[in-house]
């Protein structure tokens, strides 16, 4: 299987996750190769697109999540959010990093009565918060997020 | 040896027992003793235990008398067993090896015979019931104890076995001859009851309801006795009865989380003993993914229960039975927790803003990720029904259903080891849950009103009793952050006082909320659980966790009913 195929089969589950709004995603950390295939296959599906200062949002609507994912101007997918009923799930949108992130997970202590879990791995954070019928979270590459960008514009 | 005994015992009784009597007199005719008995005939008990014999005459006159204390008692074979001629033990007969010896009796030159078999069976397990029982503050419970043997037989150990309360200021329990075995309720909570004989125990959980008989009232307990030993700190527990719908098959659950924060009752598998029908949908059993914002999630089927808070009528209810083996997981719980040991409860109590933990979404989308019809080891995604989405029980009530009040003292700086108070079902619908000098606050359709805090505006902020510390955002100058291991708390290096201003979601009313943090690693270095100055570092709105309920009334009103603060969803505090 060719990466593009590997791609594209993320992006086809993803299409069956978010079913309804027969949305697609990039996954974290794309190349701008990979986004511009990935808009090209995917033309059809409805995306807002919000342009800032130094960096694009691409909004993807489900029925029961909503999830930005955040372009740089070399269209490297340098960080998601996400808001809604459930978390969005980050096997398909944490790509290649998915292992890294369940490792960290899986080692990471249980602090009960929380309502947050922060896990930063050696090329990732991952931050969920929020609460029943609107659970919250971001994930971002801090190596790829643009210079002059502020963390706390992923949200 | 046996036989030697047996015959010195027989020679020596009569001229023991007849001394004095016997003599007759002058006057009216002296009954006299023409037969004797002794009961139990030919018993067999385990060796460790002891046996009550009674012997009883019967007279010239056809009366008959309990000779029990005045009879002299002999045993044949003392390594087999002793009896007690002791006042107050008389006819006590007390093993001390196996085998068999003759219990004799005798009164009025008279004597009788029994065989005392002690049987080398040990003592296996010890049985307490009534099981997992409730009871009313003030009131009393006898508990028997049951000790199943090693050959299959059982004896009743009630009056034999060494009784104890784990938690006295709850129930006691009485050691004292003639009441062993009998609990008395002293104070809402649980304590577990405890039957010791040897080196065997049994033992079974005691709650006791309080409110003073008032029919809308649960007692909370924030670490205390209605929470399981070893809780994370800050951790509001209650407890309810399920029951079999239909049926007086009933258990109390103790150990859940009250949650304002979430809507329906959850309890893991491994808690419950009654076995609950399962809710279907379309040709396959219900099952749910329930994901919260730590990460955690909760997988298992949806079953119906008959659910009785505090002492109200029973509500049916589809409940979410917490069972990480039930079908297959899907891909939103994949980390669904195993036990109430991994999630730190035996289940959560959702008494939030809203009827249902979905609720329309979920009757129009299949596949997202919440809900799933269940066939063998296949689960999809499926649509649910509102009846048969897992239910706020409270909503559900004939009255007292348009939301909840909880009420929790105030807890000094410094803490508590643990703080009683109550959770008390309606609004304005009886006179110990009418709102006073509070003002209600209207939260959106997912449940958030705005807090501004450090002339931050957070639209993303909430009121949950199921988060056990104030969790916001502040800047490191204003509240710096614990060293690891505990770094995501605050640990400023004296107790700050701040103030945040809460404002209802459609703009209004607004008010301050003055509120104080500590330094979370002192705290915690002490022996106590409770905490009102517990704060963490957040992301998104304010999260007014259990700090915010110490010392207040806090109203939760249910999305859709009304009362004179407003019609839900909204808080009033």
């Amino acid at each position: 299987m060719t990466k593009r195929n590997q791609v594209i089969t993320r992006c086809m589950a993803m299409v069956a996750v978010l079913a309804s709004s027969q949305s697609a995603h990039a996954v974290l950390g794309g190349s701008a190769e990979t986004i511009t295939a990935d808009r090209k296959a995917l033309q059809a599906v409805h995306r807002a697109t919000t342009p800032h200062n130094g960096y694009t949002v691409e909004e993807v609507v489900s029925d029961a999540t909503t999830v930005r994912e955040y372009v740089s101007p070399s269209g490297v997918v340098f960080g998601i959010a996400w808001n809604g009923y459930v978390h969005p799930d980050l096997a398909l949108l944490l790509g290649s990093y998915w292992d890294e992130y369940s490792a960290a997970r899986r080692k990471a202590a249980r602090i009960s009565g929380r309502t947050r879990q922060q896990l930063a791995t050696d090329n990732i954070v991952v931050e969920k918060w929020g609460h029943m019928r609107n659970l919250q979270g971001r994930a971002y590459v801090p190596s790829l997020v643009p210079a002059g960008v502020c963390i706390d514009e992923i949200k | 040896m046996r036989s030697n005994n047996l015959i010195i015992l027989l020679l020596l009784l009569p001229a023991i027992t007849c001394c004095g009597g016997g003599g007759g007199g002058g006057g009216t005719t002296p009954k006299t003793l023409v037969s004797l008995a002794v009961s139990p005939s030919n018993p067999s008990i385990a060796l460790g235990t002891t046996q009550q014999f009674g012997a009883i005459g019967t007279f010239s006159d056809n009366s008959t008398q309990d000779l029990t204390t005045s009879a002299t008692w002999g045993s044949s074979v003392t390594s087999v067993a002793t009896i007690s001629n002791a006042a107050g033990s008389n006819g006590m007969a007390a093993t001390s090896g196996t085998g068999t010896t003759t219990i004799i009796v005798a009164s009025g030159g008279l004597s009788a015979s029994t065989t005392l078999t002690v049987t080398a069976a040990t003592l296996v397990s010890i049985t307490v019931l009534p099981a997992n029982h409730s009871i009313a503050q003030g009131t009393t419970l006898q508990f028997s104890a049951t000790g199943a043997f090693s050959n299959s037989t059982t004896q009743d150990l009630t009056t034999s076995a060494a009784w104890s309360s784990s938690v006295t200021s709850v129930a006691t329990i009485s050691n004292a001859a003639g009441s062993n075995g009998m609990a008395t309720s002293v104070a809402p909570g649980t304590a577990t009851i405890l039957a010791v004989s040897g080196s065997r125990s049994g033992s079974t959980t005691l709650t006791v309801t309080g409110g003073g008989g008032q029919v809308n009232v649960l007692p909370v307990t924030v670490n205390g006795s209605l929470c399981s030993s070893g809780s994370y700190f800050n951790k509001p527990c209650v407890s309810l009865t399920v029951c079999i719908p239909g049926t007086s098959t009933c258990q109390v659950v103790t150990d859940l989380l009250l949650d304002t924060g979430s809507y329906g009752l959850r309890i893991f598998k491994q808690a419950l003993s009654v076995s609950l029908p399962q809710v279907t949908v379309g040709a396959g059993s219900l099952a749910e993914c329930v994901q919260f914002a730590d990460g955690s999630s909760e997988w298992g089927p949806v079953r119906l229960a008959s659910v009785i808070l505090g002492n109200e009528p029973a509500v049916q209810v589809p409940i979410h039975v917490v069972d990480a083996t039930f079908g297959s997981l899907s891909s939103a719980c994949r980390n669904a927790d195993a036990s109430p040991a991994t999630a730190g409860f035996n289940g959560i109590l959702g008494v939030g803003l809203f009827t249902h933990d979905c609720g329309g979404l979920c009757t129009s989308s299949a596949n997202n990720g919440i809900y799933s019809a269940c066939n063998g080891s296949v689960c999809n995604g499926t649509t649910v029904p509102l009846a048969s989405q897992v239910q706020n029980p409270v909503a559900l009530l004939p009255q007292d259903n348009n939301g909840v009040l909880v009420q929790l003292p105030g807890v000094p700086l410094g803490g508590a080891p643990s703080v009683n108070g109550s959770l008390v079902l309606g609004i304005g619908t009886r006179s110990n849950n009418t709102p006073a000098a509070v003002t209600g606050y209207p939260a959106n359709s997912v449940g958030e009103f705005t807090t501004t805090f450090n002339g931050v505006t957070l639209t993303n902020s909430f009121i949950d009793s199921g988060s056990n510390g104030l969790y916001f955002s502040a800047p490191a100058s204003l509240l710096p952050l614990c060293p690891s291991p505990n770094a995501s708390f605050y640990c400023p290096a004296a107790t700050t006082s701040l103030s945040a201003t809460n404002t209802g979601a459609f703009g209004s009313p607004s008010g301050p909320v003055p509120f104080q943090i500590g330094n979370f690693n002192s705290l915690v270095r002490t022996s106590n659980r409770v905490f009102s100055e517990a704060g963490g570092s957040g992301i998104g709105g304010f999260d007014w966790g259990l700090p915010f309920f110490f010392g207040r009334n806090v109203f939760i009103g249910i999305e859709g009913t009304s009362s004179s603060q407003g019609t839900g969803p909204y808080w009033a505090y």
